[in-house]
Formats: C-alpha cells, structure tokens, sequence
C-alpha cells in the first residue's frame, strides 16, 4: 500500500462513528481536565485509562490521543487567562497571552490558540505521516552530547527573555538553574541542596515553581493595583482582523514545523519547542518591543510549537517503541496493558493501529477546533470576576493544583514562597521568564552534559567532533552575538540619552515587558 | 523532560471509586472461619508518580482483585511519590499497626536503603507475597562486534575507556547492579566499568541504537522491540533459565556465568502486621496470580508468573539484600564504605 | 508608591548574601569518588554560585537604566489609568449592584505593605489549615472571608460562591478524578 491508499484506510477507521465519538470525549474531556492547573496531559491520560481499558484498541489510543491534544489546549487556557500555566509547555504562551487578556483580548488571544494549536497538530500529523520511518533515525542521531548542544540553544532565548536588563534577567536564569539542581543527582545519586529534608530528593516541581512565580505573584500584584473590576472591553470576542491572520499565520507555521522535529527527539518535548518556537519568533520579529507585551506572533508561535511537539512525541513512541515524554511513556503504558506492543514492527503488524491513530490525530485536531471555538467566550468570561472574588479563587486553584500533584503541605508552603519571590522579582524588574527556562532546561543540560562526558571519558571535544552537536552551537553562539553586540549598544546610546535628553529618551528606547 | 513530574494520585481507581459508597459498614474483624479480614477499604500505595512500573503493578493488582470481586474491601491505589520510594515507605512505616496500607514493591526497596537514601529499609516492613517478575537483557546493536557478554567483559578488562553501557537509572540501582553483577560474576572488575544513567530505559536503548554507547542494560520487554527490528541484540539475559520473553539468548549462566537478576515484584505491608492479617493477603493474593485476568494483562506487560509467600517472599528478600550489599560495595557505592 | 521596590544596590547586596551561602554549600559537598565521573555533582553548583557574586556585583555597579526609570512611570500610569479604563462602567452594571458607584478598592488597609503582608499570611492559613479542617470547610471560608474582606459587598453571592466552589471542586475532584483532597472531618 501506498502512504494514501493506507492513510485512506486509516481514515476509514478514524471516522467510524463509535471512534469519532470516542474522539469527541476524548478532547472534551482532555480540555477540562488540562484547564485545571496540575493536571497536565499526562494525568488526563492516566486518568482515562481505566475508561479506555477493555476498549478495542485502536478505539482507545485513538480516544487518549485526543486527550493529548485536549489537555495541551486546556493548558494553554488557564496559561492565557490567568497566568497560570499548570503544563510546562504552555509557560511560553502566557508570555504574550496574559499580557492580550489583561488587554481585554482575551477572547482573541484564545482564538489565536486554538487556531494555532490546530495548524500545529496538522503540519505536525502532515510532516508525521510523511516522514515517521526516516524520522527515526534523526530520533537516534541525538545521543547526550546532542542534547547538551540543544539544551545551550534553548537556553540562549534567555536573551530574548530577559527583557531591558540582561544581567536581571541572567540572575533569574541562574535563579532557575539553581532551583533544578535541588534534589538526587541522578548521575551519582547524590543529595544536593535537599537541606535533609525528603520532600526536597526528587526535586522542586516545576508546576509549583511556575504558579508562584506567575499566578500568585499576579494575585500579589493585582492586590497593589487595587482596582476592584474585572477586564473590561470585548474580552469574549473572537475576531481577528485579516491583518492579525496574515500576521499569526506564518508565526504558527514556522512554530509547527519548529515544534514537530523538536518533538521527535525523545526527551526534548513541548516545552523545549514551545520555548524555541517563542524566542525564534521574537528574533524574526520586526516589532520585538512589543513581545511579551500581548503580541499575536508570542502567542501563536509557542502554541503551534506545542501541539506540534505533541504529535512529534508520536514518531520515537510508533516507530521505535521509545516514549519520547512522560506522556507518551503513560501512552506506552496503556497500549501495552491493550496488547499492543508499539515499535518497529507496529506499521507492518498492526498497521490499523499506526494508519487508525495517524488519521484520528486530524479528525482530533478538527475537533479541537470545532469544539473550543465556541466554549471560549465561556472562559474568557472568567475576567470579567470581580477581582474581591478573583483573587481568592486563584489562590485555590494553585493550591489544588499543587495539593494534586503530590498530596504534599509542604509543597504548599514551598508555593507561597514561589509566590513571595516571584512578586518581589516582579517589583524590582527581574522577568520570571527566564528562572522558568534556567528551571526547566538547566537540570537537562547539565545531566546531558554529564551523560556525554561519561561517554567520552571526560573528553570535552565530544561537543564539537559531532556535527550535530557542533551545529546547534555554533547556532546557538551566533544566537547569542547578534542580540548581545545590539543590546550593549542600546544600552550605550539609552545611556547617553539620559544624561543628554531626560527621562524622555530613555523612556523611547525601551518599552519592554516589566 | 527534567525530572518527570511527579503526578496526582490518579485513576487505577476509576472503577473503585465508584463502589466506595457500598463500603462503610462493614463486618468487624473477624470472618467466618475465624481469620482476620479487612475492616475498611486497603491502601494500595505506589511510593511513585502515575505511569512507572510500582503504578503499573499497583493499578494491574487493584483491577484484577476489583474485577474478579475478590475482596470485600475497596482497594484504592495511592500514589506517594518521592525520593526513589522514601516518602511512601515512610508513610507506611507511620502507622506500623495499620493492616488496610500495604505497597507495592521491586528492587529498589533493597538498593535504595543500601545506597542511603531512606530512613526504612525493607526490613521495616512485613513482606506478603511476590507477584511476578521480569528479568534484564544485557543488548548491543546489531552492528556490534561483540557477540556474547564473554566479548563484553573482556573489552571492558583490556580497554575500559572504550566501552561505554547504557542503563536506564542512576548509579547504585536495579540496572548498574544487574550490570555490575554479572560482570563481576564473569571474573571482570566492576568498578572498570563505564555505567551511563539515564532516565528510563527506553532512553538508554535510543541512545545504544543511535551508536552513542556501545551497549545498554535494560528489561527485556523493553528490548524486545528493538531486537525484533533487527536494530539490536541480545548478548544475554539476567534469568537463571531460559525464558518465554526471549527463549533463542542465552542467559549467563548457560554461558558460564553464575548471576542472576531478577526485577521482582511484590506487595509489602506495616511491619507490626498480625498472622491471621499476613495469612488473609497471602491467600489473596495467590488466589489473585491464579486470575486469567491477571496472566493475560501481566503477560502483555512482559513479566512472568513468580508467586511466592510471605516467609520464601522474606527469606528472598534477605538474601537479596546480602547480594546487592556485596555487589554496591564491590562498585564502591555501598554506605558501609562511606 | 511601589511597595517592596529596592534599590538596585540593596538588591545586589541581597542576591550576593544568597549567592555566597549557596557558593558556601557548594564549596562544602564532598567529591564523588566512588564511581569515577567526569564532571562531579558539586561542579555545576560552584560555577552556578560564582557566576551569581559575579552578576550582583555587575548590578551593584549598573547605573540605574533609564529604562526602570520609564517602568515606574508607566507603572504608575497604569495602576490611575484602570479604574477608568472603559472596562469599568460595564464591571459596575454586571456585578457592582450593591458597591457604591465609582471605582472600588480592593482591601482595606491604606499600607499596601502590610496589605500584602495580610494576604499573604492569609494564604499561610489556608495552608496551615488545609489538612486539620479539610478541604472543603478550609476553602469555603478561605475564599469567603478573602472576598468579604476584598470589598466585595453582595455578600449572599460571596456566600454561594465560597460553598459552592469549594464543595464542586472537592467532588468534581475526589468522584470524577480520583484526586483525594483532605476530607477533614467529614466522612465523605
């Protein structure tokens, strides 16, 4: 069979009715449960397990999937509305989508989101249907020296996140990094930073770091700011111009595309692409002041990344029976309970299940869209609470959502402290944008870097005799030279201006994100 | 990903819940023919996140005894992650006395006490049954010259530098020991060896597979695919006979070797449990591996039939903790050493 | 006024006390000889400490960038702007019924300062409580006594959102997920 005549087949599956519905549920059910800060895609999938064991297989993978898609999307919901983003991989869409909803957009930044998350989940099951078998090969080809190299490139959006001081913005980061290397080591086992204190060994999670350091400093801030209202303006409307979808359009394309091969190589994931997905938009941008500020691109670009990734955590999982995520590890979990064993072998013996999910993961993505197209002017109605009223439910949706996550007290406190910290990084300029990337890429790169060094005995040339590895350095050198030599001389001349011109040239050059 | 989050007690108990309702109530202590039963719903605590193998063992458990209505009692799954198992073997231990909290169990209840990172260690707690176990695979790519775990010894004695090997956990657990052992057993010096930890076993196949070390050591479900594709092959296996999950390798103690591994999986309880409390889940639970229910979903999982009581269970474990001290120290990660 | 905003150098000064502690524990974890590695566990952290002295005292030495300077204004800009932001007339005719016209304040202490050091306390208690009171009974006056306190004045609705939120979250959770929050005394 060709790749049409199967993939024909696989529709065929993809659209018996007991399948679309069970698609259906899937995504409803994903995006609720993905609105709930905590509970991210991985636990939506584990909790619809036992409804899909004793389902026919096919049925059941195609339904989870959908509950993938559904839980990113709900993500990315409480990530734009409230500034709290309960999955790492929607952390860079509150970066442009809270500042569009405090703007009164938010039915518009929603909109951007979807339609993002649905070009993304489509190139992505495009590029995946394609190009899945040789796709495990790159998959392979990045071993720990790779991902060292990646992890570098990832981090140097800290330049683009460290809005107008870089050395705040590099304190955050470093911020960051400390805080992931809390725990056992898990190249030697040993404890680091754990203060003796058990809950500490498996590290900080980072959904609690995030909710304090976003949602509870936001409440903080919001109690300073002491205006009762909720957002006014057309939060609940949805147009966008023509001009807004010309601009988000290519945003989202290069986020998809961006997002999807990220997505392959296991261990990398949504969070990375969507992290990438954001600073590569910012640096393309001709109107970069205005990230961070509520610009579409911010928004579009990490969200098409992020579903994206999604459906490029897919390839390792069918093709070489490899979870490339914890999500796609729950995934294998349950095809395995069903009795399907995924792996090379699954496209020539059980090819319904590979064609079947492939062509269920377009029919999800349509119904991602058809189904959260018309609930958003529901959840953007969330801003117009009143802030009395607000405030203190925020404040229980980041305690449920970290009580959720690990039944811990302790935890909580741990939030409040995020909460204090954030807030007061907030109030004396330092962006919390990069202790979240230094949070999440650090503890990988220093591992990778640990876990390629053992593999070459200590040799740190390692890093540059492999091509792939050598690549996204120098990338990620070049990435680092452009911005830097340019915002030392912005520096430079804002300086000057002060001294010459008055607060009136400073205030010009630089309108950045606080 | 960073470390995988750690997740929110999840749904092994869809179907459970929905029968907590009938629950309450129920007949004290003693049951008809006079042995201790359940007085209110059992525990079952996974010490990790949702989606690992404790998860797994715990939610197959809790559905096969739901299923097939063999206990009273509702058996909920909670998960207690943290610290490789510390926090949920603490939280157990909290409350010696309580029959209605038992957890599920593997190898790192040994290794982690061993490697002093928990307050407990397995004999805190009283063993009830193991259920079932799989064993490890030492595996190369398919390109590779070595061809039997004899070759890969040898390299490591000639040339350590040159071969690195793969294993998805940190060093001081289930797979540098399973490595350890066996190279240790075959007359090599295991501290030679150059173990690369990383997360998961899926991730230290992709990384053999994409010629990025040398050899891995991993389940041998976790490998079978890989082998099956011709990416990858087994030099042998950690079983003390021949195995259905891979009956063509060799295990090492046909080839000459004597060390076998074994990932044991059990179900443990608080370590001031009474007979009459030990005999009523030993019962049920070897009524439970009985179960077609429980061959079917186990076997797609890979693992095979283990059953042993509670004293073979306690004795096992034991030794066990003897051979992996010995073997932890020989590598120079035992506490003994400091 | 800004509440909680320091000088740049005072903020230096804070970072590099926290940057020397880590930097001394860091100094202070043993090496790694049992297995022999690369790169010890230690390594990263004491880069990771030395490079933060470096950067407070990078930011003890920056002249303050005009562009904070800008960030206060517009700040301040921002904090008088909203209350007369178009959103506000129609907030008062969807919830400020009982509220008296004109824009509303949140809170009631004229410190900010101590405002924020009230709630944040506030959310102390919620955490102190959680457990010992439950769920369900900690959250529904958490939330009612927070909004009442807030300036929210219809005080039926305040009553049924902080029950009915706290008692749809406690079941939505605990019967449609199975995520078991504190019962507290309840036996459900």
């Amino acid at each position: 069979m060709d790749t049409l005549s199967q993939l024909g087949y696989g529709f065929g599956i993809a659209l018996a009715p007991e399948n679309l519905v069970f698609v259906f549920i899937g995504v409803l059910a994903g995006t609720i449960i993905g609105i709930l800060p905590g509970l991210g895609p991985m636990s939506a999938i584990a909790l619809m397990i036992p409804i899909a064991y004793g389902m026919d297989p096919t049925t059941a993978i195609i339904m989870l999937a959908g509950v993938y898609y559904g839980a990113i999307f709900g993500g990315s919901t409480s990530s734009i509305l409230l500034n709290a983003p309960g999955v790492a991989g929607t952390v860079a869409t509150s970066f442009d989508g809270y500042p569009m909803a405090r703007k009164g957009q938010a039915g518009k930044a929603l909109a951007i989101a979807a339609i993002a998350s649905f070009i993304g989940g489509t190139v992505g099951v495009v590029l995946l249907m394609l190009i899945a078998p040789q796709l495990a090969r790159l998959a392979v080809s990045f071993g720990p020296a790779e991902y060292f190299a990646l992890m570098i490139l990832g981090l140097t959006a800290v330049v683009s996140l460290a809005g107008n001081n870089l050395t705040k913005g590099l304190i955050s980061a470093v911020a960051g990094v400390i805080i992931a290397l809390v725990g056992i080591d898990s190249q030697t086992a040993v404890l680091r930073f754990t203060f003796d204190l058990p809950e500490l060994y498996e590290g900080v999670e980072f959904l609690i770091v995030a909710l304090g350091v976003f949602a509870l400093a936001e409440v903080f801030t919001m109690l300073v700011r002491r205006s009762a209202g909720g957002a006014g303006g057309a939060v609940t409307s949805l147009r966008l111009s023509r001009r807004e979808l010309g601009q988000m359009g290519p945003a989202a394309g290069r986020g998809s595309v961006l997002g999807f091969f990220t997505g392959v190589l296991p261990g990398a994931g949504a969070t990375v692409a969507s992290f990438l997905g954001y600073s590569a938009e910012k640096r393309l941008a001709k109107d970069q002041d205005t990230f961070g500020k509520g610009n579409i691109k911010g928004v579009a670009a990490p969200e098409a990344a992020n579903n994206g990734a999604a459906v490029g955590s897919f390839v390792p999982l069918l093709t070489l029976g490899v979870p490339g995520s914890g999500t796609t590890a729950i995934l294998l979990g349950a095809l395995l309970v069903l009795g399907v064993q995924p792996g090379p072998m699954m496209l020539t013996e059980r090819p319904e299940v590979f064609w079947g999910v492939v062509a269920s993961m377009y029919v999800g993505n349509i119904v991602l869209l058809v189904l959260n197209l018309p609930l958003i002017p529901l959840f953007a109605k969330v801003l117009k609470t009143p802030k009395a009223l607000l405030i203190p439910l925020v404040v229980v949706f980041c305690v449920v959502g970290v009580y959720g996550l690990s039944f811990s007290v302790f935890d909580l406190w741990l939030l409040l402290g995020f909460g204090v910290l954030g807030y007061l990084m907030r109030q004396n300029g330092f962006p919390a944008a990069p202790l979240i990337l230094g949070l999440i890429l650090g503890g990988l790169m220093e591992q990778s870097m640990r876990r390629a060094l053992q593999i070459s005995n200590g040799d740190w040339s390692i890093f540059l005799t492999k091509p792939i590895s050598a690549a996204l350095l120098a990338l990620a050198v070049l990435s680092l030279a452009g911005p830097l030599i340019g915002m030392v001389r912005r520096h430079r001349s804002a300086a000057s201006s002060k001294v010459t011109g008055g607060d009136n040239g400073g205030g010009g050059v630089e309108k950045q994100r606080r | 990903m960073f470390r995988a989050p750690r997740l929110i007690t999840t749904a092994a108990a869809g179907a459970s819940v929905v029968l907590l309702s009938t629950a309450c109530g129920g007949s004290g202590g003693q049951n008809a023919d006079g042995g201790w039963s359940p007085e209110r719903p059992i525990e079952l605590i996974a010490p990790a996140e949702t989606g690992g193998g404790w998860d797994t063992l715990a939610r197959t458990t809790s559905r096969v005894l739901e299923e097939e209505e063999m206990v009273d009692q509702n058996l909920q799954v909670e998960n207690k992650p943290g610290g490789g198992g510390a926090i949920g073997w603490a939280h157990v231990a909290n409350t010696p006395d309580d029959p209605h909290k038992l957890f599920v169990t593997s190898p790192p209840i040994i290794l982690v006490p061993l490697s002093g990172n928990s307050d407990h260690t397995h004999e805190d707690f009283t063993p009830i049954a193991a259920l079932a176990t799989e064993y490890m695979a030492y595996v190369v790519p398919e390109d590779s010259p070595l061809e039997s775990f004899e070759d890969l010894v040898e390299q490591v004695e000639e040339d350590p530098e040159s071969i690195s090997i793969a294993g998805g956990s940190g060093p001081g657990s289930m797979d540098h020991v399973a490595l350890a052992g066996a190279v240790k057993a075959a007359g090599g010096d295991p501290k030679e060896l150059n173990y690369v930890p990383h997360d998961g076993g899926g991730e230290a196949l992709t990384s053999m597979v994409g010629g990025h070390v040398d050899a891995a050591v991993t389940g041998i479900s976790e490998a079978a695919g890989m082998v099956e594709s011709d990416d990858a092959r087994m030099l042998a296996t950690s079983a003390p006979e021949p195995t259905d999950a891979a009956p063509d390798t060799p295990t090492l103690q046909e080839e000459g070797i004597d060390f076998d591994f074994d990932i044991w999986r059990g179900v443990m309880g608080p370590g001031e449990m009474t007979e009459g409390q030990v005999a009523y889940y030993e019962r049920l639970f070897a009524d439970m591996v009985e179960q077609d229910s429980w061959k079917e979903e186990t076997g797609n999982l890979g693992w095979e039939q283990s059953y042993m009581d509670s004293e073979e269970f306690g004795t096992f474990l034991d030794e066990a903790h003897a051979e992996s001290g010995e073997i932890l120290d020989e590598v120079g990660l035992g506490t003994e050493q400091g | 006024m800004v509440p909680f905003r320091f000088s740049n150098r005072t903020v230096a000064v804070a970072i590099a006390l926290v940057a020397a502690g880590y930097l001394a524990l860091a100094l202070r974890m043993p090496e790694f000889t049992a297995v022999e590695v690369p790169v010890q566990p230690a390594t990263l952290p004491r880069l990771l400490g030395a490079a933060l002295l470096l950067l407070a005292a990078v930011l003890f030495f920056q002249r303050p960038a005009p562009a904070e300077q800008a960030q206060d204004a517009s700040d301040a800009v921002e904090d008088s702007a909203e209350p007369s932001s178009p959103g506000t007339a129609e907030e008062g005719t969807e919830a400020g019924d009982g509220a008296p016209a004109g824009p509303q304040r949140l809170g009631r202490l004229s410190d900010p300062r101590l405002e924020l050091l009230l709630f944040a306390g506030s959310v102390a208690g919620y955490i102190t409580l959680l457990v010992p009171l439950g769920f369900l009974i900690t959250t529904a006056l958490y939330i009612g006594a927070t909004t009442w306190y807030l300036g929210y004045r219809r005080h039926a609705v305040n009553a049924a959102v902080s029950v009915g939120v706290a008692a749809l979250v406690y079941f939505g959770m605990s019967e449609g997920l199975n995520v078991v929050l504190p019962s507290g005394p309840f036996p459900f």
